[in-house]
């Protein structure tokens, strides 16, 4: 079985996997992060979005192998045990999460956009998220609290 | 699924690897199609050969009025250039509406043009660009007009089990030419298209010097209305000589009653409707640009 | 009326968890030793299974076993008529899709899916039997020959006043034929568990649902089991909508685990979820309305035909509910309804968010819209010479009880998006040059109405135990509130906890919620009906009132727990009856939720896109205990039925499905949503709910299709009658109409 060696979150990690393994059953399933949600398993839907060398990508439909040697970060990655990501708290401070379920791809979608677009226009955020569905918020609160994690991190001059 | 996956370091050994695996093994670039088609039994390879750690495939590049895009680019690395979106507007505008961003940033616009499927909007927005693939086999190289490329809905005529494609070239707009480039869709993102149209225009004062139209899915693939555009080369632009050529290019179409796509009868009118405006676009972004810059 | 917690957008009691990717849904649960679990489901909608071969199933390497019919004990099931099979054996039929064979229970998921492929059955097709009204004529194949000579399930009947003289009084007369499609609930969550035996032999099972207490009444039915011998546990659950209302996995689950005695996990993939569960039902719905010049209603005659599917669910209860607001919010005086659901080999029809009061909707509003163009009248003034208040006599002849909010819900909405108001007389707002010479602007008004609690005698009750912890000096330390509500998302979880917060004047932050376990929590009654603020709040408001008064002896005794509690019964307050079998009179609801929204669009005259440009949204919620929540069910309800009325096509012919994967049913994406939203609330309090609180959940989807259609209509004049109104058919509307 090959081993897949990447950055997870900024550590390194080593795990045996199928070649035809997907990524996102490979970090669910060998590695035991949940977060990462599979929902329409053919990249339709985003809930499975995780950032490989700060792109995002459908981990549901992205060979494991693919990811050998890349830099890969998902939900678990953001904010620390006693703080939150900034977007992480502005999606609370928001009321953005409803059932949850698209939450993670969503956060790693703003995320994505957030860290190569800091001062995204309404249509920026929006594209931003195109790739992510939603069936409970109608996306208004998720585009406020985007928009409310773009003014904390403008305002903190940065990340941190 | 496959039982291998390999990262050749080069165009020729990835090309070993096709040959040593007689047919059974293929190429893959991002693989945001051939993953599904693998999952849904449609995809027979064993092996996956992956070209994305190969170096030098991932340029877009002008030389001598020529555009060079690497087998690696993304559909987002195309909509985003500044290179494209000012010198082949109409391909940036095509790749930024595939799927969403996550597919944008994994699929690759070569590897959506050897996926073959008469709709695949970057390979629309070639065809009006009358673009070049270069095919890598293990005899050597030889470059294509991309229509060569197609054999069938799905089926490319470079077999993607024994070659690549390694880049695509077409011939940078210039002065006095302009392209556009329209999709109708059933929701606004992440959706395949019922229609899309591409159209490049070029004028010579007030007159038309060349036109190219293509537009998909219609036939087994993408579809040139060459008569259509015919009817404009050396006519001015004016609003009704381009409803005109659109009806031409509408009677040229055949798409056929689709489930999911919509009817036949209402799939002919929209292409009369996307040529038209695709067209006026294009026309009126030509005759605004003056010099190098062109901007739909 | 201030509060402190109620009324307040506090951050909700599971947001953090969720935005970490922490919040356990059921498919991110893994046992020790667990087995994998997959369904062979029908390959035909209608057929006599003859033959079942599992051998060469069996015989693949890391097969555990393979349960068919013979290993259900009792082998049927249902939520409210028990029709259903929980596997189809030799000799028995399958009606639809959905139906299962076999489930194989494997060392892995992979080696479960292959086992499927090599099971092998034998169908004898039979006719299928695709349209209701066609099942309804005498000779149409019957689907449930065993129950019943007749494919109609049920028909109501509803007949006030006098329809002829009402229809003679009336000055214009408007027909119409409305036509609603299946749709998808599309949670993102897609249907999985795990079952297994726990450390008390008890028969486990953890998935999504949303009423644990009877899931475990029908797997008792089914296993032969005393309940006490099961249990449900319900975690995080990634939408539902009214769709895990029945059961979809959790029977499964449960059989699984009590024949293997090892935990198995099931997982269905999107393809599996869309194909084999239940959807909103089709509505057929015939309607003939009559008024007066000056606009008031006389008469309404209707007929509704709804597409039950292969099983019953609860097509009867979502029928009497779509009888009940089948004319409307609307004082009518003279009413005959006929409603029917039908049997067909369709996928089956079940609960979803409006249980029946959606289909109407779209119905009455677009004949108010049209009555408005036909009477010259403005489509808000048309609705507030009949718009129900306080007391005003419905269609089943019981008088609205207090927190009519409809006209103000109405007229907060009407202003918001520029109607002008001057002595009753309304007037549309300019809308401005559409955007491009090919695009039309068009603007349109809807209203509904949706009950809270359940309806026509069925005891809606929720049982609630709150436990205080006290402090040296007797303070509230932390309160724990146990019920077996499921929060699917909406923040039933939040708003109960503010309610207790407030009922026990402590901070938001010294309350939790309990797991919905069954074994550890009581009967709450279902997340449906938009009930848990009003019917599950009142249960906590007292409950708590109860447990503060225990804890005034508490701190006689010095004892530091306390515990409380009550079971809410919404007939303690208002009884429901069920419908007179002749009349159809009766007290149908115990309290209501009142909406009305604006669309504005433009549609593209050439392609026959429709872009929706603003949409304004009010919703009478009696009392919003989180604002911000409310908001949010406002955006998904719009979400819902703007999907509903112009992207969601859930194609079906012959009983196949053909739109299986979310790349072929559209649900709308962020690009899809009104460009503008304006959500706005309105506190008409029911003096019976908790701080006023009625509901908010469904009511938020029932105007948004009609409002968009009208609005298609205002910009380029044709009326779409069955939805989705997509591009195809407003451009073929157009063109027939010049």
């Amino acid at each position: 079985m090959p081993t897949l060696k990447m950055t997870l979150n900024g550590q390194e990690v080593s795990v045996d996997v199928e070649p035809g393994d997907l990524l996102a059953y490979v970090l669910r399933d060998k590695l035991g992060l949940i977060g990462t949600k599979i929902s329409c398993g053919e990249g339709e839907c985003g809930a499975c979005t995780v950032l490989v060398d700060g792109k995002s990508v459908d981990s549901c439909i992205y060979p494991a192998l693919k990811a050998q040697g890349r830099e890969v970060v998902t939900i678990e990655g953001l904010g620390e045990d006693s703080r939150l990501d900034p977007i992480q708290q502005a999606f609370i401070d928001r009321t953005a999460p409803q059932c949850g379920y698209c939450i993670p791809g969503m956060v790693i979608s703003a995320k994505a956009l957030l860290d190569e677009t800091p001062h995204p226009t309404r249509k920026e955020i929006e594209e931003g998220i195109s790739g992510n569905l939603c069936r409970c918020t109608g996306y208004y609160q998720i585009i406020e609290a985007i928009e409310l994690a773009r003014e904390r991190l403008a305002g903190k001059g940065g990340r941190g | 699924m496959w039982d291998e996956y390999l990262f050749p370091a080069s165009v020729e050994e990835a090309l070993e690897m096709l040959e040593a695996h007689g047919g059974e093994a293929r190429i893959i670039a991002g693989g945001t199609d051939l993953v599904l088609q693998s999952q849904r039994g449609q995809c027979p390879a064993k092996a996956m050969v992956d070209i994305s750690r190969i170096s030098g495939l991932d340029y877009i590049e002008e030389h001598n009025g020529l555009i060079y895009i690497g087998a690696q680019v993304t559909h987002g690395q195309v909509a985003a250039s500044p290179l494209i979106r000012s010198r082949a507007g109409v391909l940036a505008e095509a790749c930024g509406s595939v799927g969403g961003p996550q597919i944008r940033n994994v699929g690759t616009l070569v590897g959506n043009v050897v996926n073959a499927l008469p709709a695949a909007d970057g390979a629309i927005a070639l065809f009006a660009l009358d673009a070049e693939a270069e095919v890598a086999e293990r005899r050597g190289r030889r470059w294509t007009p991309i229509a060569n490329l197609y054999a069938g809905v799905g089926l490319c005529t470079v077999d993607p089990c024994a070659a690549m494609i390694t880049q695509l070239r077409f011939g940078a707009l210039g002065k006095g030419e302009a392209g556009a480039f329209e999709r109708l869709a059933k929701r606004r993102a992440l959706v395949l298209p019922i229609l899309n149209a591409a159209a490049i225009v070029g004028l010579d004062g007030d007159k038309v010097e060349g036109a190219r139209i293509a537009i998909g899915p219609v036939a087994e693939m993408p579809f040139l209305a060459v008569e259509a555009a015919g009817t404009l080369v050396g006519q001015t632009p004016v609003e009704e000589r381009i409803a005109w050529v659109a009806q031409i290019a509408a009677q040229a179409a055949q798409p056929r009653d689709s489930l999911l796509r919509g009817s036949a009868e209402y799939r002919k009118a929209m292409v009369e409707v996307l040529v038209q405006r695709a067209l006026w676009r294009a026309v009126k972004a030509a005759s605004l640009q003056e010099g190098e810059d062109a901007n739909p | 009326m201030s509060n402190k917690v109620v009324g307040q957008s506090v951050p909700k009691i599971d947001a953090a968890t969720k935005v970490r990717g922490q919040r356990k849904f059921p498919q991110d649960f893994n046992l020790e030793g667990q087995l994998y679990a997959k369904v062979v489901w029908s390959e035909y909608p209608h057929a006599r299974v003859l033959k079942v071969d599992v051998s060469q199933a069996e015989a693949l390497p890391g097969v555990v076993a393979i349960l068919t019919s013979k290993d259900v004990p009792v082998n049927e099931y249902g939520i409210n008529i028990i029709d259903q099979p929980v596997l189809v054996g030799e000799g028995e039929k399958v009606r639809w899709l959905g139906d299962r064979i076999a489930i194989v229970i494997a060392e892995s998921e992979k080696i479960a899916q292959k086992a499927c492929q090599l099971v092998r059955v034998e169908y004898e097709p039979l006719p299928v039997v695709t349209d209701p009204r066609e099942a309804m004529k005498p000779d149409a194949p019957l689907i449930h020959e065993e129950r019943s000579d007749t494919n109609i399930l049920k028909h109501i009947k509803i007949r006030k006043g006098d329809i002829e003289k009402g229809f003679a009084e009336a000055d214009v007369i408007i027909e119409g034929y409305y036509v609603t499609p299946h749709v998808e609930h599309a949670y993102m969550q897609p249907e999985a568990g795990i079952g297994y035996i726990d450390e008390e032999g008890r028969v486990t099972v953890i998935a999504a649902a949303q009423w644990s207490h009877d899931d475990l009444h029908q797997i008792s039915h089914m296993l032969n089991l005393p309940i006490d011998q099961l249990r449900e546990i319900v975690p995080a659950i990634g939408g539902a909508f009214g769709g895990r209302e029945d059961m979809y996995i959790q029977h499964l689950l449960a059989l699984c685990a009590y024949c293997v005695r090892r935990p198995v996990k099931m997982v269905f993939d999107r393809e599996e979820s869309i194909r084999n569960t239940g959807k909103r039902h089709p509505y057929y719905m015939k309607y003939r309305t009559g008024a007066t010049r000056d606009g008031k209603l006389t008469a309404v005659e209707i007929e509704i035909i709804s597409d039950a599917g292969a099983y019953a669910s609860t097509s009867v209860p979502v029928l009497s509910n779509s009888a009940s607001f089948a004319a409307g919010p609307y004082i009518v005086p003279n009413a005959k309804v006929d409603a029917y659901t039908v049997y067909t080999n369709n996928a089956v029809a079940m609960a979803m968010r409006g249980f029946g009061s959606t289909q109407p909707a779209f119905a009455y509003e677009m004949q108010m819209n049209k009555l408005a163009e036909a009477l010259k009248i403005d489509p808000v003034e048309l609705r507030m010479k009949n718009l129900f208040e306080d007391g005003s006599i419905a269609l089943t002849g019981n008088p609205m009880p207090p927190g009519v909010g409809i006209k103000e819900a109405l007229r907060q909405t009407a202003l918001a998006a520029g109607w002008g108001e001057e002595d009753g007389n309304w007037v549309k707002p300019e809308l401005g040059p559409p955007s491009a010479p090919y695009k039309r602007r068009g603007i349109g008004v809807a209203c509904g109405y949706k009950n809270v609690g359940y309806s026509f005698g069925f005891d809606d009750r929720t049982r609630v135990v709150v436990d205080l912890a006290l402090d040296e000096s007797g303070e509230i330390a932390r309160a724990l509130v146990k019920l077996g509500a499921s929060d699917q998302g909406m923040g039933a979880h939040t708003a109960l906890a503010q309610i207790a917060a407030e009922a026990l004047g402590i901070d938001y932050q010294k309350v939790r919620m309990a797991l919905v376990d069954t074994s550890m929590v009581p009967n709450a009654g279902s997340c449906s009906a938009s009930r848990h603020v009003y019917i599950s709040g009142n249960a906590v408001m007292r409950a708590c009132q109860e447990a503060l008064r225990k804890r005034e002896e508490a701190l006689r005794t010095g004892e530091r727990r306390v515990s409380a509690e009550y079971e809410y019964r919404g007939r303690s307050v208002r009884p429901t009856t069920p419908y007179d079998g002749d009349s159809g009179m009766c007290n149908p609801h115990i309290s209501y939720g009142y909406t009305s929204q604006i669309a504005l669009v433009e549609v593209d005259v050439e392609t026959g896109e429709t872009e929706v440009l603003k949409v304004w949204a009010a919703q009478d919620v009696g009392r919003a205990i989180n604002p911000e929540m409310v908001k949010g069910q406002a955006g998904g309800g719009v979400h819902m039925g703007l999907g509903y009325a112009l992207t969601e096509e859930f194609i079906q012919k012959e009983g196949l499905v053909k739109t299986r994967r979310f790349s072929e049913y559209h649900i709308p994406t962020v690009a899809d949503m009104p460009r503008e939203f304006i959500p706005l609330i309105v506190e008409v309090a029911d003096p019976t709910g908790p701080f006023g609180a009625k509901g908010v959940g469904e009511m938020t989807t029932l105007p948004t299709a009609p409002a968009i259609i009208s609005a298609i209509h205002d910009a380029v004049g044709v009326w779409i009658d069955n939805l989705p109104a997509t591009a195809e058919k407003v451009w073929r509307a157009m063109r027939s109409r010049s």
